[in-house]
Formats: structure tokens, sequence, C-alpha cells
């Protein structure tokens, strides 16, 4: 985000102070509600995180906390399992990334033109984006399940693509397959919204000089289009990115077969009641974050992205 | 006349891809529907139908029974933790937004920088000491603790997308509106609020969904039944006798409905989609 001019930059020095200064206090008002949340329930559980993880910490609050130095780290950087989850996980991510991304560039550029039904069609696409994992999940779980889904009827007994029918929910391989899908399926929508923005302002007389200049589809995409929505794609691929490396909801809710790296943070932290070794896991993902987001702050603007 | 033959293919073409497209998009609500008008047996029929052969509305008439099924509890834990995060979300946003968008402070660049890495966090970092926190607070088992964590969670999207609103006002009315006698909190009332509403509607309707749809944190500070929202306790029925699968997908849409139609209303009224693209999801 860049930061605004300053008005009263142009203006005698006296007075810049003396309205800066004014400004401060009430400025400080108006924010020390946000202030006080986000130090308290972001700062503070970052910092308390870091304390946590050099723990064994029991759930029942009354007993001692132990402390084990290193101790939770050595067994999270020996674990074979947290290798494997965070491979799953750039896998899952790269695929959904990808996928979505592609996906909702062409629906956006399909839908770059005037045609009947446009608004109602937009909609209709945007549902699967706004609808709450919930009821989506209950749907798919129905569609896709073993014995009597209507997928498995089809790719089977229908078309014959298949021979036997996938355990979708039962097997690791499956199951990453159909998490893959849902996050494409769900999260397409989001590139489609802001790819259409974007598109809906281009210059149409710069395509129609190009084709006067002999240019084929894929060179007027790749001249034409693609520099015009750089800025956007990258927004996008970076947000959502982050967004699916540390996705939980989605994942869990579908299958308990896949555990991305969020899930196995949670199944760490509450299933094997072990929040000191889920502390030292958010720790290092903490570090690979933050490295992210350093590396990504200047080239992505949130607010003024579409 | 080659022209026009190379046009009826690409409408062609276009009209395909469309209807695909809506196809793939629409298809599991299509099915949510069907089966939640279909009886149970032919809902897990080995030979799957897709319009229903019998319609019945007993799933519906179920999922409103609460001795059959506890939807209206979780209805209803659902609704007020949403509406509250989502309210208390926008009023603290509106003047930390207005601080943002509006005035000059030598912390500014820095509030920015914070919210922006908040804004890229995700909840899952910091459950475990958010759980910490909440049990030594002694909000464990109560809607606050999710409330509070809600808030804390939409806080840095709703500043970002409140301050753009705010950033189309124009300077001048506040400067009249100055010299008139108003003081902030009267302008931030009398003159940002009003002109910015379909913004700010837009920014709740946001905070309502995150709420709405939170499964994480729901289902670690609340532990009885009577405290479940929505995803937590339907999840909850997941592989219980009570799973029946033509009930869960009235619920399902039932659970949809809310924040579907939030949204196109929304949608409706905001003419330009000047945030939609940021909204973190």
């Amino acid at each position: 985000m860049k930061p605004p001019q300053n008005p009263t930059e142009t203006r005698g020095k006296n007075k810049k102070i003396k309205r800066r200064t004014g400004d401060s206090k009430i400025a400080l008002a108006f924010l020390l509600p946000t202030i006080i949340l986000l130090a308290g329930l972001v700062l503070y559980p970052m910092i308390e995180n870091i304390r946590i993880s050099f723990f064994d910490v029991p759930l029942n609050p009354n007993l001692d906390e132990i402390f084990l130095g290193l101790k939770n780290y050595q067994t999270v950087l020996t674990d074979p399992d947290f290798y494997r989850s965070l491979g799953v996980t750039v896998l899952y991510t790269a695929l959904t990334v990808v996928g979505s991304t592609v996906l909702g560039l062409g629906v956006a550029m399909l839908f770059n033109r005037e045609f009947r039904f446009r608004k109602l069609s937009r909609s209709i696409i945007i549902l699967s984006y706004v609808t709450p994992s919930i009821s989506l999940v209950f749907a798919w779980q129905y569609m896709f399940n073993n014995t009597y889904g209507i997928i498995n009827h089809w790719l089977v007994d229908v078309t014959g693509i298949l021979d036997k029918a996938p355990l979708w929910f039962d097997n690791p391989a499956s199951s990453f397959v159909l998490v893959t899908i849902f996050a494409i399926w769900r999260y397409f929508p989001y590139a489609f919204i802001s790819f259409l923005a974007i598109l809906q302002t281009m210059d149409e007389t710069l395509y129609e000089a190009a084709e006067i200049d002999g240019a084929n589809a894929w060179q007027k995409f790749v001249n034409i289009t693609l520099p015009a929505i750089r800025p956007v794609l990258i927004t996008i691929v970076t947000l959502r990115t982050i967004w699916t490396f540390y996705m939980f909801n989605d994942v869990y809710l579908l299958t308990k077969q896949v555990d991305v790296i969020g899930v196995y943070l949670y199944e760490q932290a509450f299933s094997q009641n072990d929040m000191g070794q889920a502390a030292s896991i958010s720790v290092i993902l903490f570090v690979i974050l933050f490295t992210v987001i350093y590396f990504s702050r200047r080239k992505v603007d949130v607010a003024n992205e579409t | 006349m080659k022209r026009k033959r190379k046009n009826m293919l690409s409408r062609t073409l276009f009209y395909v891809l469309l209807v695909l497209i809506l196809v793939i998009s629409l298809f599991p609500f299509f099915i949510m529907l069907m089966t939640s008008l279909k009886p149970t047996n032919e809902a897990i029929s080995y030979n799957p139908t897709i319009l229903p052969e019998v319609v019945t509305l007993q799933h519906y008439q179920d999922v409103f029974n609460p001795a059959l099924f506890p939807f209206l509890t979780y209805f209803k834990n659902s609704m007020i933790v949403s509406f509250l995060a989502a309210f208390i979300s926008v009023f603290i946003g509106i003047f930390g937004a207005y601080a943002m968008s509006k005035l000059n402070f030598k912390f500014k660049s820095t509030m920015n920088s914070a919210f922006y890495t908040v804004y890229m966090f995700s909840g899952i970092l910091l459950v475990v000491p958010l759980f910490k926190i909440i049990s030594s607070l002694g909000l464990y088992n109560t809607r606050t603790s999710i409330i509070i964590v809600m808030i804390v969670q939409t806080l840095p999207t709703s500043i970002f997308m409140l301050k753009s609103y705010f950033d189309t006002i124009p300077k001048s009315i506040e400067e009249a509106a100055m010299i008139d006698g108003l003081t902030r909190v009267q302008i931030i009332f009398y003159i940002t609020i009003p002109l910015a509403i379909s913004g700010i509607a837009s920014v709740f309707v946001y905070a309502f969904m995150v709420a709405w749809n939170d499964y994480l944190f729901a289902s670690i500070f609340v532990s009885s039944s009577g405290y479940f929202t929505l995803t937590v306790g339907l999840n909850s029925l997941f592989a219980t006798p009570d799973y029946v699968w033509g009930r869960m997908m009235a619920a399902s849409l039932l659970t949809a409905l809310p924040v579907v139609i939030m949204y196109a209303l929304s949608e409706r009224f905001i003419k330009k989609n000047l945030v939609e693209g940021g909204v973190k999801g």
C-alpha cells in the first residue's frame, strides 16, 4: 500500500507540527481498541507461542509445565510425518493455486463480453466461494460416497472410465485428489472476480490494433492481456498461496486422510494433546510465513488490487 | 460467408463452455437440494437418481423438530456469534479505518504493516496460545470466546476494506463540516458512515461470513453441544445414527441460506466491486 500524500507538507513548518500532533492524539484514540485487541490476541499469543514451544504443557492448567529446552523442535524436525505433511501441503498448495488461478482467468476471459444472463451467470459462479464450507462438504461427501455416490456411479457404472470405484475418503491418495479438486472448485471464483474486474477496464482498441497486425489469439494473450493483468495475477497468487498453505477448515471437514500442515498442527495440539510440540510447529511455520511476507510486501497491493 | 461461419462456431463454443462451467459450479448445490427432497431409501440407493422419484418435505420438518435434531440451537448460536462478531468488528473498524484514511500521524506506516501482517496470518498458527489464553481468562466453553477471536480475525481486513471506501469520500466535505464546528466523532457519525453505508454493509457481510464459516476456533473453545455453532454441531453429527443424508442436506442448505442472501443483497447495493478481490477467504 502506498503511503498517502501528506497534505500539510506544503504549508508552514509550525503549522505542520501542530496539525500532526493534534492528529496523532485523536488517531491513537480511534485506533486504541484495535491496538489493544491485536496486541492482546495476536502479538501476545505470538510471544506466548514461542515460550510454550520450549515446554511440555499439560492440558490441565493446574499441573506444572516442564521446561524442555529445544526438545520439542528436535522432535518435530526429526519426525518423518512432519516432512511428509510439509510435502503434502506444498503439493496441495501448488496444485490449488495454479488450478484455481488458471481456471479463474479462463472463465474471466470467457465472461469478458456481452451476453444474456451474464449477471446471473456471474452470481452462480461466485456461489461456491460464498457458501460456508460445512454445507459444501456435506454435498461433496454425498456425491463422492464410495458406495452410493453419483460420481463413482458415473465413473464406473455409466461411463466405465474407471474399472474400480476409488475410495475417496478412505485412501490418502484419492482423498488428496478429492481435497485438491474441492479447493480449486471452491476458490477459482476469487480469481475469476479479480481478473474479470481488471479485464473490463482494458482498452478494446489494443486488441483491434493487434488483429490488424495479424496477431493470433495466443500472441494477443501474451502481449496484451498478460502484461495488463500482471499486478492482479501476482497478488492473487501470493495471497492464495499463503491461505492455501495454512488451510485447515476445508481439508479437515472433508476427510481425515489428508494431513496438510494445518491439520497436522491441530491434531498434535488437540488429539495428541501435545501443546508444546504444536507450538514449536507454529514457530517453524511463523518463520516460513514471515519470510514469504517479507519478500512479497512490496509486490502485493492489498486494497487496490482490483 | 466464411467469417460468418467462424462466428457461428466461436459462438457455439462459447455457449458450450459457459454451460459447462455453470453446471460444474452449480452441480453440488443441485445435488444438495434434490437429496434433501428424497426419501432416505432413495438417497442411499445403489442406482443414484438425479431427480427424486418421490418428493418429500419430511427432512425439512425433521430439521426444525428440536426433539430430533438440534439444528435451531446451532443456528441460534451461529447467529449470535456471527452477528456480534461482525457488528463489533465493523464498529471498531470504522474508527480505525477513519484514522488510517483521514488522519496524519507518526506511526501510521507501522500500523499499516501490522495490519498487513495480521491480514495474511492464518488462525491456525495461533490456536495453541489462544486456547491457553481463553482458558486462563475463564472463557472456555462460552460463546464470548468465539466472538472475541472472530473480531480479531476479521478486524484487519475490515479496516482495509473500510479504509478503501473512506478514501473515496472527498476531503472538502469534511473540511466544510469542521468549519461548521463538528468534531471528528460527529463527522464519523454524520458524514462518513452515511456516505459509506453500502461499503460498511459489505464489510459487515464479510465479517459475518468469516464467523459463520469458522470451524477451527469454535471446535476447540466450546465443548458442550448447547453452545455449538452450525459448523461444529453439524460436523459432530457426522457418522452418528442421526446422520440421515436428506436431513443433513436440508440442514446444509439452511446453513448456506443466510450468508448467500446477505451476499446477494450486499452485491446489489454496491455499484463497484471495489474491494471484493481483497477479501480474505
